[in-house]
C-alpha cells in the first residue's frame, strides 16, 4: 500500500524536490550574503555607523527576505489545496474508490498509509523550507528583531511543519465530506487562510498569559525610537516601546509621574528645550516617569512556537480521526 | 452446501429511491450467475452490496459466509470490477499488475502477465490511452489475478461492441474453469449472458423476480399456445406468468411444478422477457400476479 501512495504521488514528489531544490540554492547564496555584509559591517561596529549599516541591512534584504516569507506561508495553503484535497476527490472523481477499495486492503488501512505517506512529505516540505530560511536569515532577524511579527513568526523554525501537517489533512478531510475536487480546493484554502489570520491577529498572544512590567523613562528608553503623545485630554501617551527581543502587545501606553499620578502637558513644559535633544532627555529621565508595559517576554519565543506547533499537530490528529469516522460512517 | 451470496430481506434507499427493495437470495458457490435487468433495475446496488462498495439500508448480505469487505482477508476472496472498469489513468499497465501483485496476498503474476499478453496489452501503456475493451480486460486482469473465490462484475460487456462481447465471454469461461471460481456478472441483455450463466436472477424495480440454477427454471416453466380465445387448463399450482395475443393466437408462458400435457419447453430468452415484462406492465411482483387455472 505504501508503494502505491507514493507510486500516485510520483509527480507532486518530484516537482516539490525540484521547487525545493531551487529555494535551497538561493536560500544559501541568500544567506552567505547576509552572513558577509554581518561580518564586514555590524560585528564590531561603532555607534553612528551600527545605527547606519542596521538601516542597510534593512533595505538590502528586505525585499528578498519578505518574497520567501511570503512563499513559505503560501507552503502549506498550496499543500492543503494540491496534495489534501484531491487526495481522495480524484479516486472518488475517476471512480479508482472502486479498484482500490476492492483489493486486500481496507479502507482504514488504505486511507492511514495515504495520510502517512503524504503528510510526512508535506512535512518534510515545509520543515526543509523552514529550515534553510531561519538559517538564511538568522543574522538580519538578530540585527532586525521583531521574531514575534506575524509573518516572523509563522515562517521559522518548527511551526510551519505544523502549518503544512494541519492544511494537508484538512484539505484531505474537506475532501472526503464535500467530495468534488474544486469545491474542495476553495473551502480548504478560506478556511485555512481564515485560520492563519485569525491565530496570529486574535489567538497566539492569548496563549499565555501576559506580563506587565513597570519600565522606568530612562535614556535607553527614550533613545529606542519611542515617541511621546499628548492627547485630547493633556496627559501623554508612550508609543511603540519594544523591549529588546519581546512582543509588546500595545502600541501605546499611559505615562506616569513619579507619584503615578498621569504625565501632564504642563509637566513636560520645562523640559521642551529647543536644539538640543539631550538636554530635553537628561530633563524628562530626571522627572522619573515610568509606564506599564504589556508584553510576552522575549525568552518565551521558543514556548510559543512549540505551543502553537502542538495546536496544530492535535488539530491535524483530531481532523484526521475525523475522517477516519466518516469513511467508517459512509461504507 | 456453502453459499456464494446469502441475503434477507436487503434494501438499499438513496434517498426517496429505493433501489433494492427486500430482496432475498440464496446463489450456491461454483456458478456463474447471471444478472438481468433493464437499467436502474438494481443490479450495480446490489453488486456494489455483494463487493461492500456500499452498505445495506436494511437486511443483511453475506458472500462466502461472511459479510463484504469486512476485513482485508474477505477482501482477498472477492474480486470485484465496476461499471465501465476503472483503471488510474495516469498508471501504466505494469503499474496495475504491480499494483495487484501488493495489494493482494494470493496474487498470480504468471497468470496476469499471460493473459495480459494474449490480450496483446502494451504493458508500458498508460492507462488512460486504452480503448474501452482493453481497459475492461486490464480490470478483469487485476480482479482475476487476485484469486479470490468469487468475481464480481458488473455489466463487463457493456463498453464492447458486439464481436468483442462473444470474445469475452468465451474468455471468462476458459479462466473460470482455469481459477475455479464463481462468478455473478450483469447485464441489461439476457443475449450476453446467456451462453455462459448457470444460474440466472432476473431484477427489475428493485425487487428479485426469479432466481435459480437455469437447468432448474427451464424444467418448470412452460410455453402453452393455442388459438386465440382458447380456454385452456392450468394445474393447480401453476403460475401465469405472461400471456401474449396476436391475432388468431394465444400464448402464454407458465410456472408449474408439475408437468402440463400439450406445453412445450421455453428457452431461458423467453422466459426471462416474460418475467420482465410482467414485471415493467404490472409493476412488483405480488400475491395478485399469481393467477391459477383454478381461477378461471
Amino acid at each position: 500500500m505504501i508503494w502505491l501512495a507514493w507510486r500516485q504521488f510520483r509527480a507532486q514528489t518530484l516537482v516539490a524536490a525540484g521547487a525545493l531544490a531551487l529555494l535551497a540554492i538561493y536560500l544559501i547564496y541568500l544567506g552567505s550574503e547576509i552572513r558577509n555584509f554581518y561580518d564586514t559591517r555590524i560585528a564590531n561596529c561603532t555607534q553612528q555607523a551600527c545605527y547606519l549599516a542596521r538601516l542597510d541591512l534593512r533595505a538590502t534584504y528586505d525585499d528578498a527576505i519578505s518574497v520567501m516569507v511570503v512563499l513559505l506561508i503560501a507552503v502549506p495553503g498550496l499543500i492543503g489545496v494540491f496534495w489534501g484535497a484531491p487526495l481522495v476527490t480524484q479516486e472518488l472523481e475517476q471512480r479508482t474508490d472502486r479498484l482500490v477499495w476492492n483489493q486486500s486492503v481496507t479502507r482504514t488501512k488504505w486511507l492511514a498509509v495515504k495520510l502517512t505517506v503524504i503528510g510526512l512529505a508535506s512535512m518534510a516540505v515545509a520543515g526543509l523550507f523552514s529550515l534553510l530560511l531561519t538559517w538564511s536569515a538568522s543574522r538580519y532577524d538578530e540585527v532586525i528583531g521583531e521574531r514575534f511579527a506575524a509573518l516572523s513568526f509563522g515562517s521559522r523554525n518548527i511551526v510551519p511543519i505544523g502549518y503544512a501537517l494541519f492544511a494537508f489533512v484538512l484539505g484531505t478531510v474537506v475532501g472526503m465530506i464535500v467530495k468534488r475536487t474544486l469545491p474542495a480546493m476553495a473551502i480548504t484554502l478560506i478556511v485555512f487562510a481564515g485560520l492563519q489570520l485569525l491565530i496570529p491577529t486574535v489567538v497566539r498572544q492569548n496563549l499565555m498569559p501576559p506580563v506587565t512590567d513597570t519600565v522606568a523613562v530612562d535614556a535607553n528608553v527614550l533613545n529606542s525610537g519611542v515617541g511621546m503623545n499628548l492627547k485630547e485630554d493633556n496627559t501623554f501617551d508612550i508609543q511603540g516601546y519594544t523591549a529588546n527581543g519581546s512582543w509588546a502587545l500595545e502600541f501605546s501606553s499611559p505615562l506616569y509621574k513619579a507619584d503615578d499620578t498621569p504625565y501632564r502637558g504642563e509637566d513636560a513644559k520645562p523640559c521642551l528645550i529647543p536644539d538640543d535633544r539631550e538636554a530635553g532627555d537628561a530633563c524628562t529621565t530626571a522627572q522619573n516617569l515610568h509606564f506599564d508595559y504589556l508584553h510576552q517576554p522575549g525568552h518565551r519565543y521558543w514556548t510559543f512556537q512549540w505551543i502553537e506547533l502542538s495546536m496544530f499537530l492535535g488539530l491535524s490528529i483530531l481532523l484526521t480521526a475525523f475522517g477516519f469516522f466518516w469513511l467508517r460512517r459512509r461504507s | 452446501m456453502t453459499l456464494a451470496i446469502h441475503t434477507e430481506s436487503l434494501s438499499k434507499r438513496y434517498r426517496r429511491h429505493l433501489a433494492l427493495d427486500d430482496c432475498t437470495l440464496a446463489i450456491p458457490d461454483g456458478r456463474i450467475v447471471g444478472l438481468v435487468g433493464p437499467n436502474g433495475s438494481g443490479k450495480s446496488t446490489l453488486l456494489g452490496l455483494a463487493s461492500g462498495m456500499i452498505a445495506p439500508t436494511s437486511g443483511s448480505i453475506e458472500v462466502l459466509g461472511q459479510r463484504p469487505a469486512v476485513s482485508a482477508d474477505q477482501l482477498a476472496r472477492v474480486g470485484f470490477v465496476a461499471q465501465d472498469a476503472p483503471v488510474y489513468s495516469r498508471l501504466t499497465v505494469t503499474d496495475h499488475l504491480e499494483l495487484g501483485a501488493r495489494l493482494n496476498p494470493k496474487w498470480d503474476q504468471a497468470f496476469a502477465e499471460r493473459r495480459i499478453r494474449e490480450r496483446g496489452l502494451d504493458l508500458k501503456q498508460k492507462a488512460g490511452s486504452l480503448s474501452g475493451g482493453q481497459r475492461a480486460q486490464l480490470a478483469l486482469t487485476v480482479a482475476a489475478a487476485k484469486r479470490g473465490e468469487l468475481l464480481v462484475l458488473d455489466e463487463p460487456v457493456a463498453a464492447l461492441d458486439p464481436l468483442a462481447r462473444r470474445g469475452f465471454m468465451r474468455d471468462l469461461l476458459d479462466f473460470v474453469d482455469e481459477l475455479e471460481v464463481s462468478v455473478i456478472l450483469s447485464s441489461h441483455l439476457l443475449g450476453d449472458l446467456a451462453q455462459v450463466c448457470d444460474h440466472l436472477i432476473v431484477l427489475a424495480n428493485g425487487r428479485v423476480h426469479v432466481s435459480g440454477d437455469v437447468s432448474d427454471l427451464l424444467a418448470v416453466h412452460y410455453r402453452i399456445t393455442g388459438r386465440a380465445g382458447d380456454p385452456y387448463r392450468l394445474p393447480a399450482d401453476a403460475e401465469l406468468i405472461h400471456t401474449e395475443n396476436s391475432r388468431d393466437e394465444s400464448s402464454v408462458i407458465v410456472r408449474s411444478t408439475s408437468p402440463i400435457p400439450g406445453a412445450e419447453a421455453v428457452d431461458l430468452e423467453d422466459m426471462t422477457l416474460a418475467y420482465l415484462t410482467r414485471a415493467t406492465t404490472t409493476g412488483p411482483v405480488g400475491p395478485t400476479a399469481a393467477m391459477t387455472g383454478a381461477d378461471r
